[in-house]
């Protein structure tokens, strides 16, 4: 399926794009000048307080938003399986310019991708949407509570009917793809066995070297709200090659919503996540591009068997490709040394199997990886690396 | 070289009749083919963006229950995982009351590789989603819109109703007259709210039709291109006979200007002008001649073409709902094609001349006897030449034989070709054998027997316009009668169909009460209800045998009342109507010619038919003639269809009791159930509508006959013209030896009177031949279903007189130039040579 106008459009959906330079000046245009369209769009800023169950849900005065699932599983012999599902929104138009609810007209933009993904199979799926932010019955959106997010049949919604309770904490995913490849799928539940956890400053993403409180360029922050359920236990079946499995696994889920979203010096990103086999998760990503002295942005997040979070400064995070594959055409870091020396972490992460290229509108890397010891190769974790821009 | 060049074109200066000649033609022949391939080409180019767009291409979804789609149809088909997508379609009036097509779309959802998705960028999308939106349109539908091109990007025209359109973007891959643009946009246009036209998705995307929803596979729905591909070739066909008969002016002009030149030549080669040189000289001039009359040919084409353009886009769009720019659009393509075109027609007529002229020899002397026994070996090589091409249409006509019925268009134009030239190539052969039988038997009447001699000598210069004489007139005479033809079978056929006093079109929620409430009226006789399906017929059955067809036809309902039995017409029956019309109120189907003739079938067979997810066996009862129809129909008695198949109502025919007053009626029905202006149609209206199309389509096909038969006059005007002068020489000893010049005009128009006449006459079987091979061979192939054939001799005579009147008119010129010229001069002239 051909949708040529997506892709542009996408640039600007997606944090994880690639943003070149030409592309980022379409990106500026695009948004009939992002400078003065800027102050329309409300702002992600430190201090701002994360609230649940409201911020589950969408915050359509943003410019960009999504909810963001990979889960690392295995099948009943014990074979690894790999899954994503992500629900991205996009405004069309700033608060004051929406238009009258009226059938069809539209200020939402919804995009979803899903991809199944083991040994040499990885199945991958795009779909759009439409919708009005005064309504939430369209063909996609999301409720905060009793949560619901979906694009047609797909969706990620609470099994709790409760809505006073935590209806965020039991979770199902159900998403099928028929295509002339064949069908392939999912049907899990998620049970998260710790809390939610905020990145950055209480939730505060800062995304470029000075992002924060000062005012980057189109006077905006350069960041994003950000946090994450990382502590997901699934259990469920998986639809590949027309065969369904039994599986189980752990996932991660990431919310994240902002106006401002990269710099134009930034090229791409690596970002990953990681269950450690110790308990801890880590979240640690570079921006290429828009560090101080012109060098890449890192951040991330040590998070405690507990879900206690330490954010890592720019500096605590030593991140080298240390091998790349050629992929659709592109030569991608397939290979990683991953180092915070704060908390003694020295791994090797690497994804079993390169070929994990998201053919979509905009297309990106996005796979399991494995973390071992540099030294003796013992295996001390698995996880999720998404690369763009490459 | 060049002043070689110059010495041969010198010739065209003391002719400049000659040139003028050879220019007409090519100019003729050339603009009546750049005319219509510049209509061809612009009509394709419209199917291909037409059949890009969503309209085609695209399954579609439907609801069983005939009501309206709505958002809430599609957001349950979306969530159910159905990948479908919303279409709105409608028209909006604009301020200068043109009729445009208005498309409202989500291009999130429209499955890809529309042409209409457009490469654009990001403000694109949003600009197209969000408030003003935008109106994509192709540029030539901006005339209708009344907007210069220059402003068109961004502006705002006005509707008939007030409303303004969105910003608008020129979008060239754009079907004309055809609005796109976002669903939104378009609900608030077209004022429909929630409801939508049809769902689509890519071609096979579902395995099944939903529950409660109809789907109709793309394949089924045909495309403009494929529909109006007959009609295209008609025109080509017509316009190839134009540019023959073209070339056949040209051929002879060259010839007589070779002819005359033939000393200029000697003088040349014993000048030292070499064989290849002059041969290489010859066709420079061809090409000079040739690019100014195909470059002026093609001007006029173009000229041509925009004249007709309006007439042809209206035929295809009421015949096949094509919808065809009302502008030309000639890629490069066109023009090199037109030029090619028009200089190999022209190298084919002027190898003869090439070959002589490179064959010449320098001593030779022009005997016209010597000259006479190379026309007899000329006349062996026509005549089996012309064998050779009647075996070749025989070929055609076996291999067409043992096609599949509808099918060999493209053959079936051969054969006609083949009848056409075999038919040319033959009349020089027997025109000499008459003439030959002519001198025997008028041994005793000098005059006469000088007249017949006379002819035979001219008969060589004459054969090229007469055989042009002959295919334009078979040409008249074959299309004429079919046209006449098809117009008496079809409005017998819509006078037979056509037997209710009105029809109406209630809407299907209102359809039972409105038939009730109809049945007890008493002005109202009988109704006549009508319900559809769509169905696939999976097999047939003949004497227990089943063969797999797989085939979609319409299913279609027709009450058979007391009004409609007596006039149906049927073409094939199994034991006479009666037992038909009893077997098909038992449930036995009716199928039409196209269905029978496509499939092989015939009355007593078995259908096996499914539509709505019912199976049934049907026997066939009857063969029906269904002129107009594209698709295979099968006919079944109302009730049966809404028992059996569940089909949708459709319409209900009213015949009125006498007295009964349809205005009245209709005032009563209107204010009763609140019907559309549109919903009741008078059955005079229908007809009226009907025959206008038809009529539209044959004007187009009767101008270019009528074209032709010109240029066939033009072509003996020229060659007679052409040999005037000469001709006067050998008529001065008659007038010597004590003629009158009356009578010896006289003798000169009964001479070509007499030869047109034969022509005439050979004409008339060659065309009868053409007119069959119409609409027995290219109808049922391009429209699948076969005309009776109809002869007019009215017509004919009036032909025959045509062709006498044109050699007339031909040999007038001349004759009124001899009876003015002093006898002196006619001596003088005997004298100089």
């Amino acid at each position: 399926m051909r949708q040529p106008w997506i892709g542009p459009l996408l640039l600007t959906a997606l944090l994880l794009a690639g943003c070149d330079a030409s592309q980022e000046t379409r990106q500026n245009t695009g948004f009939a000048g992002l400078g003065e369209a800027a102050g329309d769009f409300a702002q992600a800023s430190p201090g701002t307080p994360l609230r649940f169950p409201i911020d589950h849900g969408p915050h359509p005065d943003y410019r960009i938003e999504w909810w963001y699932l990979t889960a690392n599983l295995e099948n009943a012999d014990g074979e690894p399986l790999g899954l994503q599902w992500t629900l991205f929104r996009q405004a069309l138009v700033p608060p004051d310019e929406r238009p009258e609810p009226a059938p069809w007209a539209a200020d939402q933009l919804w995009m979803a991708h899903f991809a199944v993904s083991q040994g040499e199979s990885h199945r991958v799926a795009e779909r759009f949407a439409r919708s009005h932010s005064a309504g939430n019955d369209g063909q996609a959106g999301v409720r905060a509570a009793p949560f619901r997010a979906w694009l047609d049949d797909w969706q990620l919604a609470s099994r709790v009917e409760d809505a006073a309770s935590d209806t965020f904490a039991e979770l199902s995913l159900s998403a099928h793809q028929d295509d002339d490849r064949g069908r392939f799928g999912a049907d899990i539940t998620l049970d998260a066995e710790g809390p939610l956890v905020p990145h950055g400053e209480d939730g505060f993403s800062q995304k470029a070297a000075d992002g924060q409180g000062s005012l980057s360029s189109g006077s905006m922050y350069s960041g994003s709200m950000y946090y994450s359920q990382p502590f997901w236990r699934v259990d469920g079946e998986v639809t590949l090659d027309g065969e369904t499995q039994p599986v189980t696994g752990r996932a991660w889920l990431d919310r994240e919503w902002s106006s401002q979203l990269l710099d134009e010096r930034q090229q791409g990103w690596d970002w990953f996540s990681l269950h450690l086999a110790s308990g801890h998760k880590l979240m640690a990503f570079q921006l290429r591009g828009g560090g101080a002295a012109g060098g890449d942005y890192r951040s991330g997040t040590w998070i405690t068997p507990d879900g206690s979070p330490t954010p890592l400064s720019p500096g605590a995070i030593q991140l080298e490709p240390l091998a790349t594959a050629t992929v659709s055409g592109r030569e991608v870091p397939t290979r990683w040394r991953l180092e915070v020396p704060s908390e003694g972490l020295q791994l090797v992460v690497e994804a079993p199997h390169a070929e994990r290229w998201m053919a979509t509108s905009v297309p990106y890397w996005e796979g399991a990886v494995v973390a071992r010891d540099p030294a003796s190769g013992e295996r001390l974790g698995e996880g999720y690396l998404e690369m763009t821009g490459y | 070289m060049l002043t070689a060049l110059a010495t041969l074109l010198s010739h065209y200066r003391r002719h400049p009749g000659q040139l003028a000649m050879l220019l007409l033609g090519l100019w003729v022949a050339s603009a009546l083919w750049s005319g219509v391939q510049a209509i061809n080409v612009s009509a394709r180019d419209s199917y291909a963006r037409a059949e890009a767009l969503f309209s085609t291409g695209l399954d579609r979804l439907e609801r069983r229950d005939d009501e309206p789609l709505t958002r809430d149809d599609y957001l349950a088909l979306r969530r159910a995982g159905l990948p479908v997508s919303p279409l709105l379609e409608g028209e909006v009036e604009t301020a200068d009351g043109n009729r445009l097509t208005l498309i409202g779309i989500d291009p999130l959802t429209l499955p890809g590789d529309s042409a209409f998705a457009t490469a654009g960028s990001t403000d694109e999308l949003t600009g197209f989603l969000t408030s003003p939106w935008q109106t994509r349109l192709a540029p030539d539908s901006l005339a209708a819109l009344g907007v210069a091109r220059g402003e068109a990007p961004g502006s705002t025209p006005h509707l008939a109703e007030g409303q303004r359109l969105p910003p608008l973007v020129p979008t060239p891959s754009l079907p004309p007259d055809t609005l796109v643009m976002d669903i939104a946009a378009a609900a608030r246009l077209l004022d429909r709210g929630t409801t939508l036209s049809r769902l689509v998705t890519a071609p096979d995307a579902l395995a099944t039709a939903p529950d409660g929803f109809v789907l109709t596979r793309a394949d089924t729905l045909v495309e403009p291109g494929q529909l109006t591909q007959s009609f295209h070739l008609n025109l080509t066909a017509m316009a190839l006979l134009a540019l023959v008969v073209g070339l056949f002016i040209v051929q002879a002009a060259l010839g007589l200007a070779l002819e005359q030149r033939l000393d200029l030549l000697r003088t040349l080669r014993a000048l030292g002008v070499s064989a290849r040189r002059l041969v290489g000289l010859l066709a420079l001039e061809l090409v000079l001649l040739g690019l100014v009359g195909a470059l002026a040919g093609i001007v006029s084409g173009v000229w041509l073409a925009q004249a007709l353009l309006p007439d042809v886009a209206a035929t295809l769009a009421s015949l096949y709902g094509a919808e065809v720019g009302a502008q030309l659009y000639l890629p490069w393509h066109y023009w090199l094609g037109g030029l090619a075109v028009t200089l190999g027609g022209l190298f084919l007529a002027g190898s003869g001349v090439l070959w002589r002229a490179a064959r010449l020899s320098v001593l030779g002397l022009g005997q016209a006897q010597a000259w006479r026994a190379g026309f007899h070996r000329q006349l062996r090589r026509l005549a089996l030449a012309g064998s050779g091409v009647v075996a070749l249409g025989l070929a055609l006509w076996a291999w067409l034989a043992a096609q599949p019925p509808g099918e060999g268009l493209i053959a079936g134009f051969g054969l006609v070709a083949a009848l056409l030239l075999a038919g040319a190539l033959w009349l020089p052969p027997l025109l000499a054998l008459g003439l030959a039988a002519l001198a025997r038997l008028w041994r005793r009447h000098p005059l006469a027997q000088w007249a017949v001699a006379d002819l035979q000598l001219q008969l060589p210069r004459l054969t090229l316009a007469m055989m042009a004489l002959l295919i334009a007139l078979a040409a008249n005479l074959g299309i004429g009668s079919m046209v006449g033809g098809f117009r008496l079978t079809f409005l017998d056929w819509l006078d037979q169909r056509l037997v209710a006093d009105l029809y109406l079109r209630p809407p299907p929620a209102q359809f039972d009460s409105v038939e009730a409430w109809l049945g007890e009226r008493s002005e109202v006789r009988e109704t006549l209800p009508t319900r559809h399906a769509e169905a696939t017929l999976r097999e047939a059955e003949r004497d227990g045998a089943a063969r797999s067809l797989e085939r979609p036809v319409s299913l279609y309902g027709i009450t058979p009342g007391a009004a409609l039995v007596p006039h149906w017409p049927l073409l094939d029956t199994r034991q006479g109507r009666e037992a038909a019309w009893q077997a098909f109120r038992g449930g036995a189907a009716f199928v039409n010619e196209q269905l029978a003739i496509a499939e092989g079938l015939s009355p007593g067979d078995r259908l096996i038919v499914e539509a709505t997810g019912r199976r049934e066996t049907l026997p066939v009862a009857a063969i029906y003639p269904d002129y107009g129809n594209t698709r295979g129909e099968v006919l079944l008695a109302t009730p049966q269809l809404a028992k059996r198949f569940a089909g949708t109502p459709s319409s209900i025919g009213i015949v009125l009791a006498a007295g009964g007053r349809a205005e009245t009626l209709s005032e009563a029905l209107r204010q009763r159930f609140a019907l559309g202006s549109d919903s009741l149609v008078d059955q005079r209206e229908v007809k009226r509508v009907a025959t206008g199309i038809f009529e539209r389509t044959f004007t187009i096909t009767r101008a270019l006959s009528a074209l032709t038969l010109g240029v066939a006059a033009l072509a003996l005007l020229a060659s007679l013209l052409a040999q005037a002068r000469s001709r006067r020489r050998q008529l001065a000893p008659l007038w010597a030896l004590g003629v009158p010049r009356a009578r010896l005009a006289t003798v000169q128009l009964a001479q070509l009177g007499g030869a047109a006449l034969a022509t005439g006459l050979l004409a008339v079987p060659l065309g009868i031949g053409l007119a069959l091979g119409l609409v027995a061979v290219i109808n049922v192939a391009a429209f699948g279903w076969r005309l009776p054939l109809h002869l007019f001799p009215a017509e004919m005579a009036m032909t025959l007189a045509t062709a006498v009147g044109v050699a007339l008119l031909a040999a007038l010129l001349p004759a009124l130039r001899l009876w003015r010229t002093p006898p002196r001069a006619l001596l003088a002239e005997e004298e100089a040579t």
